[in-house]
């Protein structure tokens, strides 16, 4: 055996333990090859057309592979705070809410792909700004929003002459009291979830004129008559038009309790509707969506904003940036929206009229609600701070409180401090 | 311990209280099985008596097997356990032998930094492990937590073990000893083989926890066919905020029995009244 | 049983200098430092390295991604003045204690009740662990189900016999909701507390209680003063490892209740997790997951030193 040759027979050796020990090996293909994270989409669909179109078109157009890896819904979050502190794990990923704030020294300036698809797709929604500019420079590429709404139990409304949903939260109480004595209550989440609690309780406080903090984003104003009058609104809402249980919930429990056709209204993104019309086609037949309803300050939505991130450390980060740029051209984004039903609602005008929206006519609201969207703690930008206050449900729980008997004055004295003590380093 | 006699006796003795326990440790593995069976449509429905099904349906099993990776994932999920425990048991039983035979200086020290170690709780210690992981480059493979499973699991086989091993008396390692035994053939050949118990029992613990670890296998494995029971039917019956019951109700029954039923088998392999039997003979 | 100590002494022949190398390695502690030195290596790299970075991590202002700036023990400062921390930790003690002491005695009381004869006795230990075996975030689930208010056999049952329906709210109401995840834990964690004490029944041997009844002790006295005493190092570090495990619980709350309603079943684990990750604060979250050890800290060592008396 020549010396070659036994080399030859070592080397397979260890690459045959190696994979033997499942230690993955360091050949890389001749082609550059580009991760990019994404969370599992709640429409198949979505992840098809990805996986099944996109990529092979690329690789056909550019020779640069994309491996689409999807990780479960909600955990996302959790793998790229591992990506960052490790830097290394993905090339591009799905990133939202507050995280291109948090994570923003790690992320690639990507403005000139903003810009310029911003021109070609009829301009961004200002909401867009809000989600993803972070000291001037676009951080992330935002690809749509979840939208937080109302949906409603058309036949039940109807059975109390209601066949329009309610304009304002007052009208809209009215009718969850009739309803509530009719067995039909609403179902709005008040415990830790994180869409549809968020969702709605937002939007509640800012439509009465409460604010989180200042628009400097350190002062804490959450102290007022505004915030006085959304608690005491809250209050009366729960006690009058709901059941003890919300106080629990978590983001299924309203999905649940809608198939269970145990309520007839609720604070949800499009889950429901879509779940219904697949499984429990009676259910869907009556099941609407609205806008929130407005207060005396306004109509307001929650903003919850998917975008797409390069990572600055990212050794293909310029193929990445490649590869966002083509994806964010209408050709293959419409499609890509196109395939998931009209879920994620596009941040840019041009999409304001595509076809998607006559698939289900009834996603339309969600479209419409952009324009009043803003992140929590508006009117201040997204912080740290924030972030924090979020992950505490500092607002969440006051509400929540003051459903449960503790006086306006009390909960909000609760947030105060609470608020206070977080926003005290900014 | 000594038996009553007659059949009352029996049924007040031994069936009640075993009866008692069987159903309320059993009673939601019914609750989950009736669901796993039970169509949409039921499941959902509030006005039927929730622990009847009237028209059972296999659809959830038949969905869980075609439609996800969950065989994929048990063979990982087993593979992954046994190995673990494995380690685990080896580690343990060498921190936990020293410690419960031997006088030697710093042993006390050792004991209390073991379970200290233990006191540390995983949502602290991801973050590094991620980064040694990382380092390894041991992303989404299974020895990534094979190698982190018993950072929590030896700690644990160690004191278990080390409880076990001092109850168990010291005649017969002595008389090994005094007839020129090693220490290592003492430990090897004549203690060790007395404390199956202990280890069936400690095996069974490490067994079980490796196969319910949560928290590693989301950070490490993130792709389908790498991934553990746990979260590959998390990550993909639960889509958001629609879980998809019936099958996660089948994932739990068919991750579980079967897992079970092989206990009953391992158990019955130890015998009762070993030591008693030597100390006599 | 035989012991063949001729063929221990053949084995035992080696020549000179294997002798004193085989004799020192014969010695108490050199035998015990080689014996542990791979498990120690083990412990040390993987969970003593992280451990050290997760101390200083706490000490560390430190946003995900950005650079750590040393801040002393600031983060602390911030978790006494949060009055959610401090619910927090009175959540994680009545709950771990609740859970652990149901364990205990009914653990003990599931080993008593199965340390006897009869019919299907390994089936049934087995069928036993189940509530143990099932993966928790799936038997959690099935919790869901079962607490709540509208699927509910027990509010059924309640609204019978003249509860007001819907029935109580197990995981709205603050308290029932304390209760709800006590009971989870205590019905997940008992079989596993029976069963081992099961198996150190078995190695008691029968002779002592034979002699005990021959001195006339009643089934309590033997109970008492028989069982009860060689049981109590296995009881000690089962309810031991019982503690450390409930207070870092994590899966069960993250999923049922995410801490709700209104942190009433917000543990050390979920909250920590919740502002590292949620948040981004790795500092922070470092500095409340910390938290958890002076208290499991000081159980250890009462536990350590009664044991090393006893």
């Amino acid at each position: 055996m020549g010396k070659s040759s036994r080399r030859d027979f070592l080397k397979i050796a260890v690459v045959g333990a190696a994979g033997a020990a499942g230690l993955p090996l360091r050949a890389r293909a001749a082609g550059k090859t580009v991760t990019f994270l994404h969370e599992t989409s709640f429409i198949q669909t979505f992840d098809d057309y990805m996986q099944n179109t996109l990529v092979p078109a690329y690789k056909k157009a550019t020779g640069v592979e994309v491996v689409y890896e999807l990780t479960s819904v909600g955990t996302s979050p959790t793998r790229v705070s591992t990506i960052i502190e490790t830097g290394s794990g993905a090339d591009i990923a799905i990133i939202f809410l507050l995280y291109p704030f948090l994570f923003a020294d790690k992320l690639m300036d990507v403005s000139d792909i903003a810009e310029e698809v911003g021109k070609e797709s009829g301009g961004w929604y200002p909401s867009a700004r809000e989600a993803a500019v972070v000291d001037g420079k676009w951080k992330a590429i935002p690809h749509s929003n979840i939208g937080q709404l109302m949906n409603w139990r058309t036949d039940w409304f109807a059975e109390v002459g209601v066949k329009k949903f309610p304009e304002t939260w007052e009208e809209l109480y009215e009718v969850g009291k009739k309803l509530k004595a009719k067995d039909h209550p609403f179902g709005f989440e008040l415990g830790h979830g994180f869409g549809d609690n968020h969702g709605w309780l937002y939007p509640l406080l800012w439509s009465y004129g409460g604010h989180e903090v200042e628009a400097d984003g350190k002062t804490v104003v959450i102290d007022s008559d505004e915030t006085a009058k959304a608690i005491d609104f809250a209050r009366k809402f729960f006690k009058d038009c709901m059941f003890d249980d919300v106080l629990g919930w978590t983001d299924v429990s309203n999905n649940k309790a809608w198939m269970a056709e145990q309520i007839s209204c609720t604070n949800n993104a499009e889950s429901i509707l879509w779940f219904a019309k697949r499984n429990f086609p009676d259910i869907g037949k009556v099941t609407d969506q609205a806008q929130n309803p407005a207060g005396p300050k306004g109509r307001f939505h929650l903003l919850q904003c998917q975008s797409h991130a390069i990572f600055d450390f990212s050794p293909v980060k310029a193929e990445a940036h490649a590869f966002l740029r083509w994806l964010m051209e209408e050709k293959q984004l419409g499609g890509w929206y196109a395939s998931a039903d009209s879920y994620y609602q596009p941040f840019l005008h041009a999409y304001d009229n595509a076809p998607m929206w006559q698939v289900e006519p009834r996603n339309i609201p969600y479209r419409d609600a952009m324009t009043s969207a803003h992140m929590p703690g508006w009117p201040a930008p997204p912080n740290r701070q924030l972030a924090e206050s979020v992950a505490k449900y500092v607002i969440v729980d006051m509400f929540a409180k003051a459903c449960t008997g503790t006086s306006t004055k009390d909960a909000i004295k609760t947030a105060e401090t609470q608020l206070k003590n977080i926003y005290k380093a900014a | 311990m000594v038996t009553g006699h007659g059949r009352v006796a029996r049924l007040v003795q031994v069936w009640l209280p075993v009866g008692f326990f069987l159903v309320l440790a059993l009673f939601p593995f019914y609750w989950m099985a009736i669901t796993s069976i039970k169509p949409d449509s039921e499941l959902y429905n509030r006005h039927l008596m929730p622990l009847l099904v009237h028209n059972p349906t296999l659809k959830h099993y038949v969905d869980l097997l075609t439609q996800t990776h969950f065989l994929v994932w048990t063979w990982n999920t087993m593979l992954v356990a046994v190995v673990s425990t494995a380690i685990s048991l080896v580690l343990g039983t060498m921190l936990a032998y020293p410690l419960a035979r031997m006088r030697f200086a710093g042993a006390g020290l050792i004991a209390i930094g073991v379970a200290a170690i233990y006191l540390v709780p995983q949502p602290l210690l991801f973050l590094p492990l991620a980064d040694v992981i990382n380092r390894l480059d041991l992303n989404n493979t299974l020895t990534a937590v094979i190698l982190t499973y018993p950072t929590m699991l030896v700690p644990f086989c160690a004191w278990l073990l080390l409880g076990y091993f001092k109850t168990v008396p010291k005649e017969l390692e002595e008389a090994a000893r005094i007839d020129g035994a090693s220490r290592l053939q003492t430990m090897r050949q004549i203690f060790l083989p007395l404390c199956t118990p202990g280890f069936i029992s400690a095996g069974i613990f490490a067994f079980t926890l490796s196969q319910n670890e949560f928290l590693y296998a989301l950070i490490f494995l993130t792709k389908s066919s790498v991934r553990t029971v746990p979260v590959g039917v998390i990550a993909e019956l639960i889509r958001g905020d629609v879980f998809y019951w019936g099958q996660l109700m089948a994932a739990a029954l068919l991750g579980s029995i079967p897992v079970a039923l092989i206990y009953s088998f391992f158990v019955e392999h130890y015998v009762a009244g070993l030591t008693s039997g030597a100390v006599k003979g | 049983m035989s012991i063949r100590t001729e063929s221990l002494i053949t084995v035992a022949r080696p020549r000179r200098r294997a002798i004193s190398l085989a004799l020192w390695l014969d010695r108490e502690a050199v035998f015990s430092w080689m014996m542990m030195a791979l498990p120690l290596i083990f412990l040390a790299a993987l969970v003593g390295y992280p451990l050290v970075y997760g101390v200083l991590l706490s000490l560390e202002h430190r946003s995900v991604g950005k650079p750590a700036t040393f801040i002393g023990l600031e983060n602390f400062i911030t978790d006494f003045h949060d009055p959610i921390f401090w619910r927090v930790a009175v959540n994680t003690f009545v709950y771990t204690i609740a859970a652990t002491l149901l364990k205990m005695v009914g653990g003990l009381a599931l080993a008593l009740a199965m340390n006897q004869h009869f019919r299907m006795k390994n089936l049934i230990r087995a069928l036993l662990l189940l509530p143990f075996i099932v993966p928790t975030v799936l038997s959690t689930v099935a919790w869901m189900w079962m607490l709540d208010p509208a699927f509910s056999v027990v509010n059924r049952l309640l609204i019978a016999v003249g509860a007001t329906p819907p029935g109580p709210s197990w995981l709205g109401n603050p308290v029932l909701a304390m209760f709800s995840i006590i009971m989870i834990n205590t019905w997940r964690g008992l079989p596993f507390y029976g069963i081992t004490l099961l198996a150190g029944l078995q190695t008691v041997s029968p002779e002592l209680y034979e002699a005990a009844t021959i001195d006339g002790a009643s089934g309590w006295q033997r109970f008492r003063f028989v069982t009860l005493p060689l049981l109590k190092p296995i009881i000690l570090i089962v309810t031991l490892f019982s503690v450390i495990f409930t207070f870092a619980d994590f899966q069960l709350v993250y999923v049922l209740t995410h801490g709700g309603p209104q942190n009433a079943t917000q543990l050390f684990a979920t909250y920590a997790f919740d502002i590292g990750m949620g948040a981004g604060q790795l500092g922070l979250g470092a500095s409340v997951a910390l938290m958890m050890l002076p208290a499991l800290a000081l159980l250890i060592v009462a536990l350590t030193l009664y044991m090393r008396r006893a």
